[in-house]
């Protein structure tokens, strides 16, 4: 099916209905997908959205709103604590030489070197500059990497079609992390808070299997803000899966767990 | 969501005083289980609190991004309480309580005239297609679920899904332009 043809099936896509080839073959295109297709699957997300309109209108707990400010409040609080406050400057000192040892100094100092230092500077300024283009350069880079990854974590997550789990840390102190398993587009990770790790050591996850040996299928470093969000093909059959796990391990990865399971979901 | 990102707790305050009583609504009828319905909303807004810059990224309106996630973990719920009673061979005692209706004064315009088209045209369909997209909507069924489900062929199921979803589609024509 062509691209016309395949955005008659959007809807139906959003609600969750299509199955087998149809299915498939509307994944495949979205995957390499345009921003007209992209946005078309967005505004049927929205039409097929508004069916919750169609649930009876109940009023939720009284407490319940309660609950949502409480479990929100420790996070709210952290933000505003790393809120750098900014001291007052204390005033400076004020200049303690009178006006002509100034104008003698400047005079000196133009007369001994004034044109060397500025070819000089001219040179470190270039260099400066040609590093801080180069820097830039790769910063857009990983930027513009880090957005389509977001993106594309944000649609796995936004799927009808995928399964929402939780991996429970063995470590109590340690976040959740979140797994969103979809059939084709693959499994996203999310995390946010964690610790972080040293170079020498990485995050591997792995598929277990009803029988047989764990299977890897990414390994992942949280960035700078504790942050973790990731997706890695689904390299097993979903109905063979029995659970998600996360191990530390060497940097690089192993080709099996070699330390105890830090994060665990079952799959049902 | 600008002030979400900021981590402003006021913010998701007045996201729950606009969006806690639909996405409540939604998640009781799909989960069909109050207390458990109240920890998916739970859940649902602070994975918008969490992931707000995740939301940012895919840069479509909020109330859909809501009300997906919030339908998708309600769905979760269901299959997996499905898959327990069928493993249990028991069902469930929970009664889900009579709907209280009342009049929403605080939301926002636009969303109660959608959300009065939204009930008019289900109610327009004739029932078998009301039925199918609500098995669909609420249920999470596929298109070969709900054929099996209503005794229905395939085809037929198909052309009433895709029928409803167009009547949707043009009925919200003009908030969508």
């Amino acid at each position: 099916m062509n691209c016309e043809q395949l955005a008659l099936l959007y809807e139906e896509y959003a609600l969750g209905v299509l199955e087998g080839e149809e299915r498939a073959e509307l994944e495949t295109h979205l995957a390499r997908a345009g921003d007209k297709c992209i946005a078309g699957v967005a505004q049927a997300r929205w039409v097929v959205a508004q069916l919750a309109h169609a649930a009876p209108d109940t009023q939720p707990p009284a407490t319940l709103r309660g609950k949502i400010m409480d479990a929100a409040k420790p996070s709210a609080d952290m933000a505003r604590g790393v809120v750098p406050v900014t001291k007052p400057k204390a005033s400076e000192p004020k200049a303690m030489f009178p006006a002509w040892a100034w104008v003698a100094a400047a005079l000196l100092a133009l007369m001994t070197g004034y044109t060397i230092r500025q070819i000089n500077n001219q040179n470190e300024q270039l260099a400066q500059l040609r590093k801080q283009m180069k820097l830039a350069t790769m910063q857009n880079q990983a930027l513009q990497n880090q957005l389509d990854m977001d993106r594309m974590v944000a649609m796995v997550m936004m799927s009808p079609d995928s399964t929402s789990l939780k991996l429970m840390p063995k470590d109590k102190n340690m976040p959740m992390v979140h797994a969103y398993l979809h059939p084709h587009m693959g499994v996203a990770i999310t995390a946010d808070q964690m610790p972080s790790m040293p170079a020498a050591r990485t995050l591997q996850l792995w598929f277990v299997p009803k029988s047989g040996k764990p299977l890897s299928v990414a390994i992942f470093h949280p960035d700078a803000t504790g942050e973790i969000a990731l997706v890695a093909p689904v390299n097993m059959p979903r109905n063979e899966i029995a659970a998600l796990a996360v191990t530390e391990e060497p940097a690089g990865g192993s080709p099996q767990p070699t330390t105890a399971i830090a994060w665990m979901a079952q799959v049902n | 969501m600008e002030r979400i990102l900021q981590r402003d707790s006021a913010a998701l305050e007045t996201l729950y005083d606009r969006y806690g009583r639909p996405v409540y609504s939604l998640v009781l009828r799909i989960a069909q289980h109050p207390s458990s319905a109240e920890e998916i909303v739970q859940d649902v807004f602070l994975q918008l609190w969490r992931s707000a810059d995740r939301f940012q990224i895919s840069r479509g309106p909020l109330e859909p991004w809501l009300f997906t996630m919030a339908r998708n973990r309600a769905l979760d719920f269901l299959r997996l309480k499905r898959e327990k009673q069928r493993r249990r061979e028991h069902s469930d005692s929970d009664i889900l309580p009579s709907a209280v209706v009342r009049p929403d004064p605080e939301g926002d315009i636009d969303r109660s005239r959608r959300a009065e088209k939204i009930r008019a045209l289900m109610t327009s369909l004739p029932e078998a297609q009301r039925r199918a997209i609500e098995l669909a909507f609420f249920e999470g069924m596929s298109h070969s679920e709900i054929a099996a489900a209503t005794g229905q062929a395939l085809g037929t199921v198909k052309s009433w899904i895709r029928g409803g979803l167009l009547r949707l589609r043009e009925s919200l024509a003009e908030a969508i332009s």
